[in-house]
């Protein structure tokens, strides 16, 4: 999505025939080549747009290993603190949030994370988000012996929603957003965008 | 951050039921009869009987909240929630509530589904993150919904 999702499209349409390209970008002179066009990159043209929110830094306690539940195996990850930083909003996390993992039968870790920012002008938000996040069995295993992995190696991905009073974050209340997780030893990475 | 193109979805909604002022704001439901699903990788009809329990907050913001059930042209059941926003100009939402076209690029529609299927071919969707772009038009929404990478 966003800028850089815009700049895959571009090559995507230097890499096929002309008048393709002519389709990706609305010219309506090239009908016969707009149809040897899948659907899906005909469609791109107008999809959605992104900009950066903020990126969330989670410290995390020991998980409490609550073992099998009758949805999963329940897992509790106390939040002791963090911080966050965009370019219109910063600040810390207070400690008191967690994080309700549920490993599905189906090998998916769904997160339901609830925390409270606090930004550097002393306003105080409310996040939440669920999410998902699955990979190939090694990488999580690396994961849960506490590695580093790089993030594109698996899928975890998030819906966070925000909600304050304080009428300059009034904004949070209003946007849908989606982020990119990164589990790391001392915590969680969370680069949020904006969905436009 | 990347997406692909999951499936565009259109909704056929009957007259909507008014309940008037609720603790958290006015709420309206709005039942599915029904609509098709069209993708890459899926396509079929929604089948009747979901709904969608709209509720306006006091800040003007209305708050969606989709629970309906696909039917794969494989005869595959899926069912779909999203939660959603959707804002704009005093205008343009007087417009869209008078039944009217509206251009969708004048108010912000997003909503951010979710998937549960039992069906094999269609367990991806278990395990997606998928944001859409919502488009009010009179008969009923249409929704763009993108799969997150």
């Amino acid at each position: 999505m966003g800028v850089h999702r815009r700049d895959v499209l571009k090559a995507a349409a230097a890499s096929v025939v002309v008048g393709a390209a002519s389709a990706l970008t609305g010219c309506v002179d090239g009908g016969a080549a707009e149809i040897r066009l899948p659907l899906a990159e005909r469609e791109r043209e107008d999809a959605m747009n992104s900009r950066p929110l903020m990126t969330v830094r989670i410290a995390a306690a020991p998980p409490q290993q609550l073992g099998a539940v009758p949805h999963g195996i329940r897992t509790i990850v106390p939040v002791t603190g963090g911080d966050f930083e965009g370019p219109r909003l910063r600040g810390r996390i207070l400690p008191g949030g967690g994080d309700w993992l549920l490993l599905r039968s189906d090998g998916v870790l769904e997160l339901d994370l609830r925390i409270t920012l606090e930004t550097d002008d002393r306003a105080l938000i409310d996040m939440r988000f669920q999410g998902l996040r699955h990979g190939p069995p090694d990488a999580i295993a690396a994961l849960g012996r506490g590695e580093v992995v790089d993030p594109a190696t698996y899928y975890f991905r998030t819906l966070p929603r925000f909600e304050t009073s304080a009428e300059r974050y009034a904004f949070l209340n209003r946007i849908i957003s989606v982020g990119v997780g990164e589990t790391r030893p001392d915590g969680a990475v969370h680069r949020i965008d904006e969905i436009l | 951050m990347t997406s692909r193109l999951l499936m565009t979805l259109q909704v056929d909604v009957p007259p909507p039921q008014k309940l008037g002022a609720v603790p958290h704001g006015s709420r309206v439901i709005a039942p599915i009869a029904g609509g098709t699903f069209e993708g890459p990788r899926l396509r079929g009809k929604v089948l009747p009987g979901g709904g969608d329990w709209t509720l306006l907050r006091p800040d003007g913001v209305l708050e969606l909240d989709l629970r309906i059930t696909l039917e794969t042209d494989d005869g595959a059941s899926i069912y779909m929630t999203s939660f959603g926003l959707r804002h704009g100009p005093p205008e343009v939402l007087a417009a869209l509530a008078r039944g009217q076209t509206v251009d969708p690029s004048t108010y912000y529609f997003r909503t951010a589904p979710r998937f549960e299927t039992s069906a094999p071919q269609y367990a991806f969707l278990n395990r997606l993150i998928a944001v859409s772009r919502g488009d009010r038009r009179p008969s009923g929404p249409n929704y763009t919904i993108e799969e997150i990478l």
